[in-house]
């Protein structure tokens, strides 16, 4: 026993003041913080752009305005919902849809529920200024001031070259250099290059289709021309779009002598969904942001599962392949049993391996407390609700078995081989199990109870992935028994074979055994 | 050699080792008295190696017995073992003192008792200033010293050493040498095994030949030497043939390789100086009389003869 001891601290301390072990362990974090901060700055840092529209049917120009102010209008809104989440005094993740205690809880729910419908109560409510009113006394008191974004899409001069009135594909033809690139359009004395042209042709009305009529085919492009060279950014042509079909919807109403008001105010109707919870207590059946995040959260451990034990498997092994190769092993056997050896080492790394993920959690919570916003004030409650949940026993115990199946599996890999290159082909078919569970992760969190997943959670390389996934969704008992049982009982078999091997193993030159000779260590007595 | 050793610390008998159809030792059995120096000698691929492993139980022997320090298995006593293997390996990344320190402390002793030995025994032998460095940093010979002095450092009863000199430049080999006849003196039996005589010579009072996995010899080195007949070297253009006839005088062989020298194998007792009378009384006048002790060398060519060869052109 105080061998074993011995040999896990020097294994631990050894890996602990590598630097390759840091950097491991740090690359992590650092990878999150810095994709983190680049996405919220490439979100805010979306450059100006210019379109030009011509509308030669003359009756769209207007629409296309208030698709492009609507979504001006729609980015102030978001931009206001997330600076009222950072301002406002206090916040309850444990609200439910049901019971929102203030305006601002309910202008942000409603955000969430519809936006569409929020952005119309938005506008007709009066926009920004009358949203500024009714959150201020919810507002910290130290708050900043609001800054609205800026107009994203800016109409731009039509080039002089450019005749309105000639055909769309000559105009097409004409602004093909300046949508290309190649030619810079002039915006306030300044060049810039052009985002988007939107042609809307003079006979554009007989491109509108409706149910059962067959459209026209004319041979070219139908209805509205969108032309950018950009084929991500969807947001200026969806919002076109969308502006454009509410504006012939509502001509056809009128044609049909509908009132326009009427079908606006039917348009926005809607009834609530109260999603409950058959499993909580009576009274408090309602699901709260909370309780998704429970039932997501396992997402979470699975993967942390899997980069923790990648991790540690592999300084197993190389470590392994280092003591074979250098020849230390035959005087650590000379000083302790193979035995002791291998459970020296098992436990070092596994303290190893402890060392990353406190690491991981611990950065983590100093990136929620050090950096404080909006989103990472929701991780912190995130990690509230999943660290005051029943998940964390389910984790440390899977964490340790899985552990203690992979690493005895791995450590007699790697007592087996002279080199990591021979035993990176032995180690390939581990890997690619592991990756099994891994990669059904998120559909395993939908539907935990599944008969295929059931079935496959009883695979013990499987067990700590799929059940630790399926731990939020209270699986079975049968599940949960016999599949812990079962992996306990490999657990046993692995490690006592993996003994086995590593005996026979570590003294081993040359090339690795063949599987006969697996066979016949495994039935020598010793 | 079955006559029992008083204070035997190790004691093998008819011990085999097979690899599938290859027999790696043959039914080795010796017996090693307390206190002595005691070489393995032996060809490459003799089963040297094999047999300290088997003593050490690091691999089971296929059949036979093993009595090490009085017991059946060396993991009962192996705190009470010191091993250096063949292929040497350290750990690299590990300071010089603290290894030492690591590897006393799997022997059992405790951390500060284990640090001031790595330390005494640093500077000792040479190696104080390399003390904090950390092991790769050292060359192979330095290396080398390093792991002998882990393998000793919790002054173990037995004192097992695979090949310890190799690698060494003659300097650290005779501070090896003084470390082996260190340990003698305070008590410690120490077995190395060996390709190079003139260590064995040097150091052992005891020896076991091997080879092919088979003993060849064991016993003190006197013993050795006197599995080849004492010989003296003439070289006269007289006659020899009145030396024949004279007591004690086994034969007279004439060296084929060369004219007028003769090599007369003598029997143990005879005084070479009465030879070298007898010739003067004859009147065979002389031009070399030699009388050497054979060698360790010459013992173990002459009883290892062509498998020695056999071994080296594998």
């Amino acid at each position: 026993m105080n061998m074993i001891r011995l040999i896990a601290w020097r294994e631990y301390m050894e890996n602990v003041k590598t630097k390759g072990f840091w950097v491991g362990i740090l690359i992590f974090p650092l990878i999150f913080t810095a994709m983190y901060f680049l996405q919220t700055t490439l979100s805010n840092a979306t450059p100006t752009r210019y379109y030009i529209l011509i509308d030669q049917s003359g009756k769209y120009e207007q629409a296309v305005e208030t698709a492009i102010e609507r979504d001006h209008q729609r980015r102030i809104l978001q931009s206001f919902v997330s600076y009222l989440l950072d301002n406002r005094k206090e916040s309850d993740l444990n609200l439910t849809v049901a019971n929102p205690n203030s305006g601002v809880d309910q202008f942000v729910d409603d955000v969430d529920a519809d936006e569409v419908a929020a952005l119309e109560e938005w506008l007709d409510s009066g926009g920004l200024d009358f949203a500024l009113t009714m959150a201020s006394p919810n507002l910290e008191e130290d708050a900043p001031p609001f800054v609205a974004p800026e107009y994203q899409f800016i109409a731009a001069e039509i080039p002089t070259n450019v005749d309105v009135n000639s055909s769309p594909e000559e105009i097409a033809a004409a602004l093909r250099p300046y949508l290309r690139g190649d030619s810079l359009i002039t915006v306030n004395g300044e060049s810039a290059d052009l985002f988007a042209l939107i042609l809307i042709p003079e006979n554009v009305d007989n491109d509108i289709t409706r149910p059962n009529t067959m459209p026209l085919n004319s041979g070219g492009p139908a209805g509205i021309q969108y032309w950018a060279r950009n084929l991500t950014d969807s947001r200026l042509p969806d919002a076109i779009s969308i502006s454009i079909n509410s504006e012939i919807r509502g001509r056809e109403y009128q044609q049909l002598g509908v009132d326009n008001q009427l079908v606006r105010n039917v348009q926005r109707t809607r009834l609530p969904l109260s999603q409950l919870d058959p499993t909580a207590e009576a009274g408090e059946e309602a699901v709260s942001m909370a309780d998704t995040f429970r039932q997501f959260a396992p997402i979470g451990f699975v993967y942390l599962m899997f980069v923790s034990l990648m991790q540690s498997v592999q300084y197993l092994l190389s470590n392994t392949i280092e003591e074979k190769s250098n020849r230390i092993i035959e005087v650590l056997l000379a000083s302790v049993t193979a035995g002791e050896l291998m459970m020296g080492k098992l436990v070092g790394i596994g303290m190893s391996g402890l060392t990353t993920i406190a690491v991981w959690l611990f950065s983590f919570y100093l990136f929620v407390v050090l950096y404080d916003s909006s989103q990472t004030e929701l991780i912190s409650q995130i990690l509230e609700v999943v660290l005051s949940s029943d998940l964390i026993p389910w984790f440390v115990f899977y964490y340790f078995a899985g552990y203690a199946l992979y690493s005895g599996i791995f450590l007699a890999i790697g007592s087996l081989c002279n080199t990591l290159k021979e035993a990176q082909a032995l180690m390939m078919p581990m890997i690619m199990i592991q990756i099994i569970p891994i990669a059904m992760m998120a559909f395993v969190v939908l539907d935990p109870n599944n008969t295929i997943v059931r079935a496959m959670s009883w695979f013990p390389l499987f067990t700590p992935y799929l059940m630790m996934n399926r731990a939020a969704a209270d699986p079975p008992m049968i599940d949960v028994v016999g599949t812990t049982i079962l992996l306990i009982l490999s657990i046993i078999f692995v490690l006592w074979f993996s003994g086995k091997v590593f005996r026979m193993g570590v003294l081993r030159t040359g090339q690795p055994p063949k599987m006969m000779e697996i066979f016949s260590m495994m039935r020598s007595k010793h | 050699m079955d006559r029992p050793v008083p204070n035997s610390v190790l004691r093998l008998k008819n011990v085999v080792k097979t690899y599938g159809d290859f027999t790696a030792v043959d039914g080795v059995s010796l017996d090693i008295p307390k206190g002595s120096i005691y070489g393995f000698l032996g060809p490459n691929g003799a089963g040297k190696t094999t047999t300290i492993r088997m003593i050490l139980e690091i691999i089971k022997p296929s059949s036979g017995e093993i009595s090490i320090l009085g017991h059946p298995s060396a993991l009962d006593v192996r705190n009470r073992i010191g091993y250096l293997p063949e292929e040497k390996g350290l750990y690299k990344k590990m300071k010089v003192w603290a290894l030492i320190q690591y590897f006393a402390m799997l022997k059992g002793m405790n951390k500060q008792d284990a640090k001031t030995q790595a330390w005494t025994l640093l500077e000792r032998y040479g190696l104080k200033d390399f003390a904090e460095s950390k092991v790769e940093s050292l060359s192979k010979g330095m290396g080398q010293k390093v792991q002998v002095l882990s393998a000793v450092a919790h002054d173990p009863e037995l004192v097992i050493l695979d090949e310890p000199f190799s690698g060494l430049d003659p300097v650290n080999q005779l501070v090896l040498e003084e470390l082996i006849q260190d340990m003698s003196a305070n008590g410690q039996t120490v077995i190395f095994s060996t390709h190079v005589m003139q260590h064995a010579e040097r150091l052992c009072d005891h020896i076991l030949l091997i080879a092919k996995g088979k003993k060849i010899f064991d016993g003190t080195i006197d013993s050795a030497r006197a599995t080849i007949p004492r010989r003296v070297f003439v070289e006269t253009s007289d006659n020899v043939e009145p030396l024949k006839t004279l007591a004690g005088i086994q034969e007279v062989i004439e060296d084929e390789t060369q004219a007028n020298h003769w090599q007369l194998r003598i029997d143990e007792q005879v005084n070479p100086q009465d030879i070298l009378r007898t010739c003067f009384e004859k009147g065979i006048s002389l031009s070399r009389f030699e009388f050497t002790e054979p060698s360790l060398h010459d013992v173990f060519v002459h009883l290892v003869g062509d498998d020695a060869r056999e071994h080296e052109f594998r």
